[in-house]
């Protein structure tokens, strides 16, 4: 392709679902129409195609709405949507026994749309509210359907399992049931100013054809997924609507006004591209004061609002509005504390990041790998001073087998009986490789024993381009978030952390701290958020980008006003002094992290701030509040002093 | 005395009483604090941000005073450690900088005993004639008050000889804490407060513009802060001749109060924002980064101060660690501490006439080193 191409195409995403393909299946066969710009089109799971557009890897996305909503300020192409008035057959909640007596809900949290319109339904429906949710993958939820256990069923199993349970509620008729409109799943979403009209009537073309082929492309499907042709036109013909007209635009704000005052989605407006070409837009942009006191009140904010206020918002609004969050979620004027020790078990790594200073490559002479006798002295010494567990983190060491953690573990459990917060996602992962094993395995032997807790570390930043950038042989952003995804079904909890100021824009920094907060949303595993900025030393390989003091205190407040899933953000005095640490804890943080016997990965690249507990204790009491040490969990061991 | 009310008068333009001041120092909402003080800083200079290309020179450490907080005090001539500059050897301090030179010199030194008074007049001009238009920033009150008693003249006759041999303005050093019940435990054996005062009530008169310190955070209460800071306001109203006010955080390693805690960066924010809003006379507060450490001091761009200081400390700490780093370095680097809280830089001469203003903001530039409080630690002791 010339070069002049790729600056004109239009880069198009879209769910790759059945019920789509009617509106994306004309673009994706022609990409080449006319005199019209080319389209690169990309398939995915909704997921996929969310952070295409977070990330701007792609300028239209056929989008699921609640997707929308948490990246915020996007607009519609007028007209087409899916969307169904009535049954739709494929967004069920099945269950043995009765609507009204179903406890437990099996359902995939991720895929938010449906899983927030059920829990509007039960939350309209019954008395009782929602029942506890039990969050699973979609294929694993019909299995899991009990004696009060029920499941949310969505897309082709949904279809496949018609009629096999006692109970079906289809939440699409329900939904118009209680308010006599229709419910839109998704639309073209992008942001504005990416669509021009004769854009806008590509896609309208592409759905006139595509509706004109709805039999084809039902045949097609159901010989593919094995199921009655019959069925599949149906669902596509009769269930499902393609348009998005003013009932379906009514429909639609709807539900972004139940799931904004529930609480499950960001306050959401609907706006087309076109309205930004009309002479006066009608929706103007809400006052940077509004969002601060939504923000402050602990209301959602989608990504793009987020984005605002780091790029708008003063630094004391900032402060105050996380402040305000801060008290509202810790009432009690309470700081807390740990006492652990950071034991890094060796320096030995191959993945050679450009901001790290403290590995060493295999073979190298200053590689270490920590002995029994050395470990030893280490842990006596935290058992000593009254801590509560190690932080255990170490290189991507390859002469390193299981085995010998797992040995390493319990006899850490047996002879001190500390905590084990033991192994970023990064070391979990090259375990599952070196060991081909799967990451649920590992996790589930080294929990056996004694694994603890996951710490959060090698976040870094949860976009691949950054990733890529800065830490080039590390995890991706979906493996780091996969491996805590299974942590957290396993029951075990985890803290993240993110590490900025290298290649990251403000805008990678939001969906980092969003995907933390879809993910929390799914499984409810995080403890705790701690950011702080790239440390550039001796012996790192990257120029630092946008950091400073400044930078770190906006950012963590605006960590703590998005992060309204997660119940603690600590402030990271390693790296930013005490002095700031301080000032951070009125930018929304609650915990003043550990009081660190060591820590040789911040502290090779030149910053070393130790502290005691009593010093810890004196520096929180000068800040204002009590302090009171807690553990893993953040649950207090004693009371605040 | 309720915020609020104190808040009000901040807006209605009136002066702070001590009660206001003794309020500030204890509200609890630090970032409320922070905000009015803002609102001040942001009333009177916008979001300039002001720092100078200083150079700092110290000719003797040998010192007659006995000051608690200090970590060189009584040294005598001859004892280890006691250092007294040939004029050469200071002058050579500044012809090494031709290259790129300083807009100002900064001297500031121990009260010796056996200088002659000409070893500090021919110090002045050697400076001026390396570099005609350099400022002289030079001796404190303290030191001046000292040259009045040993060389047996007035203040008049001191600073009206050093005026004649190139002296320009002094530094705002000595003040520590005015209140008797603090100054007699901490320094007893120097200037007092109404000296202190006199030494610069009679520069203001004779035209020579002055600084303001105060050494905060050893054994003072917040009550003896706020008299001192009622006593700077009374002077200034009385001379308008001060230009800057220069909160010092006191440091405990090494010196007779090394059992006392460092103050906290809540402290060191806190006050600047009740200085600023205390001393509604005094144009510019100044975050002495040294002092308080480079994040702090950049914090305190956002808490009332409007000048960060100069590039020179930053230099003299790489030339006792050997370092070889560039002198633009620095300048770098304070340009991008300020423009990283959102502010203009502005490079100021010492009378705060702008030479250069730099566009609001650019691309990321070096990284700010950050330098451990302790190794700033004696800079700050005795500006």
């Amino acid at each position: 392709m010339a070069m002049n191409d790729n600056f004109s195409s239009l880069r198009v995403a879209a769910v790759a679902y059945l019920n789509a393909r009617p509106l994306y299946l004309p673009l994706a066969e022609s990409p080449h129409h006319g005199g019209a710009r080319p389209i690169e089109m990309q398939l995915g799971i909704p997921s996929e195609v969310a952070r295409a557009i977070a990330e701007d890897d792609a300028d239209v996305a056929l989008m699921p709405v609640a997707a929308a909503a948490t990246l915020g300020d996007l607009r519609l192409v007028r007209g087409i949507a899916i969307a169904a008035n009535g049954p739709v057959r494929s967004v069920v909640v099945v269950s043995d026994c009765p609507f009204d007596a179903i406890e437990d809900l099996a359902l995939d949290l991720s895929s938010r749309t449906s899983a927030v319109l059920a829990r509007l339904i039960f939350r309209a429906r019954r008395k009782g509210g929602e029942p506890r949710l039990v969050g699973c993958s979609s294929s694993d939820a019909i299995g899991a359907v009990g004696a009060r256990r029920g499941a949310l069923v969505i897309g082709d199993p949904a279809l496949m399992i018609e009629g096999k349970f006692r109970h079906s509620l289809d939440l699409s008729e329900a939904w118009r049931d209680i308010t006599g409109l229709p419910f839109v799943f998704a639309g073209w979403f992008g942001r504005a100013g990416v669509l021009s009209p004769d854009d806008e009537a590509r896609f309208r073309a592409a759905k006139a054809e595509g509706l004109a082929r709805r039999d084809e492309i039902a045949d097609a499907y159901a010989h593919q997924a094995n199921l009655s042709a019959e069925s599949v036109r149906s669902y596509l013909r009769d269930s499902l609507r393609y348009d998005l007209g003013d009932d379906e635009r009514r429909g639609l704000e709807r539900f972004y006004e139940e799931a904004a005052s529930a609480r499950l989605l960001p306050k959401a407006t609907v706006r087309f591209f076109d309205d930004d070409r009309a002479p006066r837009s009608s929706t103007p942009e809400p006052e940077l004061d509004t969002l601060l006191s939504r923000a402050a009140d602990g209301e959602r904010l989608s990504a793009a609002e987020g984005g605002r206020l780091l790029n708008e918002a003063s630094f004391f609004d900032l402060g105050l509005a996380a402040d305000a969050i801060r008290r509202r979620k810790h009432p009690h004027n309470v700081v807390t504390y740990i006492v652990d020790r950071n034991v890094n078990y060796t320096n030995v790594c191959t993945t050679s990041c450009r901001f790290c200073a403290f590995y060493r490559p295999v073979g190298h002479p200053e590689g270490y790998v920590l002995t029994r006798d050395q470990l030893r002295s280490k842990l006596q010494e935290v058992v000593d001073a009254g801590g509560v567990q190690i932080l255990l983190q170490g290189g991507l060491n390859p002469d390193l087998p299981l085995t010998w953690y797992e040995e390493l573990f319990q006899w850490i459990k047996t002879e001190f009986g500390l905590g084990l917060h033991a192994l970023s996602p990064e070391e979990i992962l090259h375990l599952a490789q070196i060991e081909s094993l799967s990451v649920r395995t590992i996790l589930e032997r080294l929990h056996a024993a004694g694994l603890d807790s996951v710490p959060g570390g090698g976040a870094e930043i949860l976009v691949d381009r950054v990733r890529r950038k800065i830490a080039r042989a590390k995890c991706t952003s979906d493996e780091w978030l996969g491996v805590m995804r299974t942590a957290h079904h396993m029951g075990l909890r985890s803290s993240c952390t993110m590490m900025y100021g290298t290649v990251d824009s403000g805008a990678d920094r939001i969906n980092h701290l969003i995907k933390l907060r879809d993910l929390q949303d799914e499984t409810g595993g995080f403890t705790a958020f701690f950011c702080w900025d790239y440390q550039h030393e001796q012996g790192t390989h990257l120029p630092p980008g946008e950091n400073g003091t400044f930078l770190y205190l906006k950012q963590q407040a605006v960590a703590r006003i998005l992060l309204d899933n997660i119940d603690h953000v600590g402030a990271s005095w390693v790296t930013q002094g005490p002095q700031i640490g301080q000032v951070a804890l009125r930018f929304g943080a609650d915990d003043f992290g550990s009081v660190m016997f060591e820590e040789n990965v911040v502290s090779s690249a030149g910053t070393t701030f130790a502290m005691n507990a009593n010093v810890m204790e004196k520096r929180i009491s000068e800040a204002g509040f009590r302090s009171v040490r807690r553990n893993v969990k953040y649950a207090w061991l004693s009371e605040p002093i | 005395m309720t915020f609020k009310s104190i808040e009000a008068k901040v807006d209605r333009g009136e002066p702070l009483d001590f009660a206001d001041g003794v309020a500030l120092f204890h509200e609890p909402d630090l970032l409320a604090l922070g905000q009015l003080a803002n609102r001040v800083r942001e009333r009177l200079h916008g979001d300039k941000t002001y720092f100078n290309r200083n150079m700092r020179v110290e000719v003797t450490n040998v010192c007659v005073a006995s000051c608690l907080f200090c970590s060189f005090a009584k040294l005598k001539d001859g004892d280890p450690g006691s250092h007294t500059m040939r004029l050469e050897e200071a002058w050579a301090k500044l012809e090494a900088r031709m290259s790129d030179p300083p807009s100002e010199v900064h001297i500031v030194n121990g009260l010796h005993p056996g200088l002659p008074f000409s070893y500090y007049e021919d110090l002045l001009r050697g400076f001026k004639r390396i570099k005609p238009d350099v400022h002289m920033k030079c001796f404190t009150a303290v030191e001046i008050h000292f040259f009045a008693q040993h060389y047996g003249m007035d203040y008049e006759t001191v600073l009206t000889r050093l005026q004649a041999a190139g002296l320009d303005s002094l530094p705002g050093g000595g003040a520590e804490i005015f209140h008797p019940d603090v100054r007699s435990r901490i320094s007893d054996d120097k200037a007092t407060a109404d000296e202190w005062v006199e030494v610069h009530r009679v520069a203001h008169r004779m035209g020579i513009r002055t600084n303001a310190t105060m050494l905060y955070g050893h054994i003072e209460t917040f009550d003896h802060r706020v008299d001192h800071l009622l006593r700077l306001r009374a002077l200034q109203a009385e001379t308008g001749g001060m230009q800057a006010f220069i909160p010092l955080a006191f440091h405990p390693d090494g010196n007779g109060m090394k059992n006392l805690p460092a103050p906290t960066g809540i402290d060191d924010l806190r006050t600047l924002a009740v200085s600023r809003l205390m001393l509604d006379n005094i144009p510019h507060i100044k975050a002495y980064w040294v002092s308080t450490t480079p994040k702090i001091a950049q914090v305190g761009l956002r808490f009332g101060a409007d000048d960060i200081d100069g590039t020179i400390v930053h230099e003299t700490i790489y030339h006792a660690a050997g370092s070889t780093s560039p002198q633009g370095l620095s300048e770098r680097e304070l340009v991008r501490l300020i423009r990283e809280a959102g502010r203009i830089p502005v490079e100021r001469d010492t009378l705060y006439n702008v030479i250069r203003e730099f566009p609001r903001s650019a691309l990321p530039e070096a990284a700010v080193k950050v330098r451990d409080r302790k190794q700033a630690l004696h800079l700050a002791i005795v500006n």
